[in-house]
């Protein structure tokens, strides 16, 4: 029988996590059992720990918080350690990390860093891989729903006019391919980390990207931004300003003359 | 303006101070970042959460010399410094350029002048490197122009090299 791998999403978001997102999809090539977590809150550590327990397997799929792993990882990492040593746990450890920034390598520091907490932990670190530009496979899915719909809404008007429905999906598969073309490397290499997950075996540490010039993947990035804005209340409300703090809301500074 | 960030514990901001303008005690009692970029887009620099870290990348942004002092983990931050480092974002733009041959956001305080990072507690050769390419990064990141880092065998030493 093969052994239970936990899968954990380590995105603070609520929505629309690109880690969550990766995290489903590489679950999907998982054979075996499989139990799927997001840790957000230290309300979700107990249950990550108490799955843990009948995993043989872990892959953290985690975004980059200035060059290392988010700041609510932490402690439930001390936990995990504790934990693991408390129970003799020797899980296999995975890590799939991804930034927005468009070289894979950024994430490197954060791959340290899963390392050496198996080293600490008795765990078996496996590897994993770091992907480049992964908020660009939050468009795509985007993409790819929309296009989705308006295949099947061309194919219903055609089909009432009496014309070739299956036009269409040979549109549909184009664009399909197209979007799939500039993820990939990220296809490749989720595909080959499974097949090192299924296996049990390590996978070394690899860096991947969205399939774009980095200055094209900037200007779409700084775009994605402003329209961003724009939906939270308009643009340019200070962005390159040099603000200073107004003690508005607690400061934590103690400065020289108040100290 | 010189700044140091430290989890050695509130009782040692009156002695650090005789070092820097401003200290920061990363005590970790605020809540961790909630990656929602309203820092960068609803209200630059200043974050969402209103606790003690809501003007945080203004007061890191403002800082020309920066020290932060931590307990090592797993070659990183300790977690309270980690969270205030993840806290202050706000301190770049939502925009990119090119920095180190690198993709980074622009920033909004300029360059500045240098980061120093003083880790304490029990370490690893392999966390040491890992802690030394975390500085450099860092370091490119928030757009100092130079840094250092110092190892200390505890708290105290690393509370005597701020």
């Amino acid at each position: 029988m093969m052994e239970k791998t936990v899968l954990i999403n380590c995105s603070p978001k609520q929505k629309l996590s690109v880690s969550g997102f990766i995290m489903k999809c590489e679950g999907l090539m998982i054979r075996g059992r499989k139990e799927y977590f997001q840790l957000r809150t230290p309300a979700d550590r107990r249950p990550i720990l108490n799955a843990l327990k009948t995993a043989g397997k872990v892959i953290f799929v985690a975004p980059l918080y200035v060059d290392s792993v988010p700041s609510h990882m932490l402690p439930f990492m001390k936990e995990m350690e504790a934990f693991c040593k408390e129970n003799g746990l020797r899980l296999k450890v995975y890590a799939i990390a991804n930034n927005g920034f468009i070289e894979g390598k950024q994430n490197e520091p954060l791959m340290r860093v899963m390392e050496n907490f198996c080293v600490r932990s008795g765990l078996e670190w496996c590897g994993g891989i770091g992907i480049g530009g992964g908020v660009m496979l939050n468009v795509e899915r985007i993409m790819i729903a929309v296009m989705f719909g308006l295949m099947l809404l061309n194919m219903g008007l055609r089909a009432v006019q009496g014309e070739n429905v299956l036009e269409p999906v040979r549109s549909f598969a184009i664009s399909l391919g197209e979007v799939l073309l500039l993820a990939c490397g990220i296809i490749a290499y989720a595909v080959r980390l499974a097949l090192h997950v299924n296996k049990g075996t390590n996978a070394g540490k690899w860096y991947t990207r969205i399939m774009v010039p980095s200055f094209v993947f900037i200007l779409f990035a700084d775009i994605f931004f402003i329209i961003f804005s724009v939906f939270q209340g308009g643009i340019f409300r200070g962005w390159f300003s040099r603000l200073q703090p107004d003690a508005k809301y607690g400061i934590i500074a103690v400065k020289k003359n108040n100290a | 303006m010189k700044t140091i960030i430290h989890d050695l514990g509130k009782e040692e901001n009156a002695r650090l101070l005789a070092a820097a303008d401003q200290v920061v005690c990363a005590d970790g009692r605020y809540a961790p970042c909630q990656g929602c970029f309203k820092c960068w887009t609803k209200h630059p620099a200043a974050c969402e959460m209103k606790d003690a870290l809501h003007q945080a990348s203004r007061v890191l942004g403002n800082t020309d010399d920066l020290t932060i002092i931590t307990e090592n983990l797993y070659g990183g931050y300790s977690a309270p410094v980690k969270n205030l480092l993840d806290r202050s974002i706000g301190s770049s733009t939502p925009f990119s350029t090119y920095r180190g041959g690198h993709m980074h956001h622009t920033l909004r305080y300029g360059k500045r002048n240098s980061l120093r990072i003083i880790v304490y507690g029990d370490m690893t050769d392999a966390e040491k490197n890992t802690l030394q390419l975390m500085a450099e990064r860092n370091a490119l990141n928030m757009g100092f122009k130079e840094h250092s880092i110092v190892f200390c065998a505890d708290a105290e030493e690393a509370g005597r090299m701020a």
